[in-house]
């Protein structure tokens, strides 16, 4: 058979198009599993029950509580559910709350608090103001900058509103008893701090 | 052939499969592959022919950040190279041109003078006046076209005494402002311009955020600041530090600097840190305590003093958002990622009573980022973009105290 270029041309121009076809579906085909990564949110097994303080009393039911923890990408956060056994009191539930939050280590949502942090005591006041007294390494251990700095302050403040929505209008963090001026030297948090969505 | 559900691949035909592995192995598919090479090599030649690439635009844009054109790039020996028409285009529409081919001499005629350039050689030769410039490279002939190299444009166009050139190598940008804009103007009232500007953190303890290679942000800021201070010597203007050398310095000491030297601008140089490794770009951040992160609005009942430290700054709001976007406008020019601006609550602007923003200069956690912040060169670049905008809001407020014409 006579070769023909133009045949040999369209040839060409035709395996170029089917290796482009499978490069752009496999492409689109990787986005769209980093994408329903991204969305999976992993409920975390509750823990063992809290000792109840007195042993005829009967445990409450587990409670879904959201934790704003950074979403795979590290830049935003997430609330993340987990189960757990609350206090009814709300000073209780939010030292049960906040203890989860820092306590918290799913390998795919990155927690914003530094590790390490503890928590000395919580204390809401008459005018829904939650203290949250936390231990010196929410500081010493935080990797600095605006942007870390104010998604630590959130992951608090998201977790703390959305879980006493009623009974918290703003959040206080203090360092070992004390009032602080900032965390890492950028945000103001010598005031309790409200958040608007 | 597969149909995929969540993270597993079902395959239908295993049949299939098989065909294809024997395809594999084909005669043809190797002559095929060797076709692919082939062409591949034909490409790579195509693109790079006799020491000449296809580059990407140069951007030339004016005063306020706006594009004026792209012009089409080349690179040769190292240098980038543009057309004879990106000249026309970008500076003076009325100017024309004559090429010698024979001698290689290429005459150019643009706002009143005329300049003599040889193919190869990088001395230009203007008249009336009978001025010799070197360029860094000299004018060459790519695709029978002369080309004149980057050089012509911020070596050269300064001389036009009308326009200032900024070129930014690593994104191919050249801005062209007005010589002399946004410069305090014996008219303008006041010319005893206070700057602060206060390097974040400071002495061993508060190193600010690290680095993987070991940078602190301490050190970044403070080189900044010392070069801010060194460009601005010679202007209208005083600038004060908070600190001049690597010592803790309390957020009270920054204020009493601020406020005894009576400042009319604060600026406070941070490095950003991100959970992230891939967030990028420069940040700046206003003072604002009723934004979307807010405090109380019981503030109201706290004690007047308390009141005004943390309150200060909310009258000085519009005049700090003015000095942001000034900011914004003239570090656009150096990154590729647009800076924003963003309201919060912040410690290092508060209790000062005048405009003050937070200049956050880019993530010491990025590795792109980190190359930058540990460069130099970059350093005082984005030192001159500072002053720049630093001028553009003098420039801006002095106008603002001008009389109107119904006051004369
Ligand atoms: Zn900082």
């Amino acid at each position: 058979m006579k070769y023909n270029s133009s045949t040999g041309f369209s040839r060409l121009l035709i395996i170029w198009g089917i290796t482009l076809l499978v490069v752009a579906i496999s492409l689109g085909l990787t986005l769209f599993l980093i994408e329903q990564s991204k969305q999976t949110v992993i409920p975390i097994a509750p823990p063992p029950l809290p000792v109840a303080a007195n042993p005829s009393d009967t445990p409450p039911p587990p409670q879904r509580v959201n934790l704003f923890l950074l979403d795979p990408t590290a830049l935003t956060l997430v609330p993340v559910k987990i189960e757990r056994r609350l206090h009814t009191e709300s000073t209780q539930r939010l030292r049960q709350v906040i203890k989860a939050l820092i306590q918290e280590t799913s390998p795919n949502f990155r927690n914003p608090i530094p590790r390490g942090t503890l928590l000395n005591e919580v204390y809401i006041d008459s005018h829904q103001t939650a203290y949250l007294d936390f231990s010196r390494h929410l500081t010493d251990g935080h990797i600095g900058g605006t942007t870390a700095e104010r998604l630590t302050v959130m992951a608090i403040l998201k977790t703390v509103f959305d879980a006493f929505p009623n009974d918290i209008k703003q959040v206080q963090i203090l360092i070992d008893g004390n009032e602080v001026k900032t965390l890492a030297g950028h945000l103001n948090l010598s005031q309790p701090l409200h958040f608007f969505d | 052939m597969t149909r995929q559900k969540s993270n597993v691949v079902y395959i239908k035909n295993p049949k299939e499969m098989r065909v294809n592995r024997r395809l594999v192995h084909h005669p043809l598919i190797a002559m095929r592959n060797a076709v692919y090479a082939l062409f591949f090599v034909v490409c790579i030649s195509c693109i790079v022919d006799n020491g000449v690439a296809q580059e990407p635009d140069v951007h030339f844009i004016d005063a306020d950040g706006k594009t004026i054109a792209e012009v089409p790039a080349q690179l040769k020996d190292e240098t980038v190279y543009l057309s004879i028409d990106a000249v026309k285009q970008v500076f003076d529409p009325a100017m024309t041109y004559q090429y010698n081919h024979p001698r290689k001499r290429l005459t150019l005629r643009m706002k009143g003078k005329q300049l003599r350039l040889q193919m190869d050689k990088p001395t230009i030769n203007i008249d009336p006046g009978g001025e010799i410039v070197t360029l860094s490279a000299p004018p060459v002939i790519i695709g029978q076209q002369p080309m004149v190299p980057i050089g012509f444009f911020t070596q050269l166009l300064p001389l036009f005494n009308d326009v200032e050139v900024i070129y930014n190598p690593s994104l191919r940008r050249i801005q062209m402002r007005p010589k002399g804009a946004w410069m305090p103007t014996e008219t303008a009232g006041p010319q005893n311009w206070a700057i602060i500007i206060d390097p974040g953190h400071g002495g061993v303890d508060d190193t600010g955020c690290q680095a993987s290679t070991g940078l602190l942000e301490k050190d970044v800021v403070l080189a900044l600041a010392k070069q801010i201070q060194q460009l601005n010597k010679p202007r209208e203007m005083q600038v004060y530090l908070t600190r001049q050398t690597d010592t803790k310095k309390t957020h009270f000491e920054r204020i009493q600097v601020a406020n005894r030297n009576q400042g009319r601008l604060f600026l406070s140089l941070h490095c950003n840190a991100s959970f992230s490794p891939h967030e990028k770009g420069i940040k700046i951040y206003l003072n604002n305590p009723k934004g979307q992160l807010r405090f109380p609005s019981t503030i109201g009942q706290a004690p007047a003093g308390q009141r005004l430290k943390i309150l200060a700054q909310a009258n000085f709001l519009k005049q700090s958002r003015d000095f942001a976007a000034d900011l914004q406008t003239e570090l656009n020019f150096l990154t590729e990622i647009p800076v924003t601006i963003t309201e919060l609550p912040l410690i290092a602007l508060s209790e000062i009573y005048m405009p003050g923003v937070v200049l956050e200069l880019g993530y010491l956690s990025n590795a792109e980022d980190l190359e930058q912040l540990s460069n130099p060169e970059y350093i005082t670049s984005v030192a001159q973009a500072v002053t720049r905008a630093i001028q553009r809001y003098i420039s801006s407020a002095n106008q603002s105290l001008l009389p109107t014409a119904s006051e004369q």
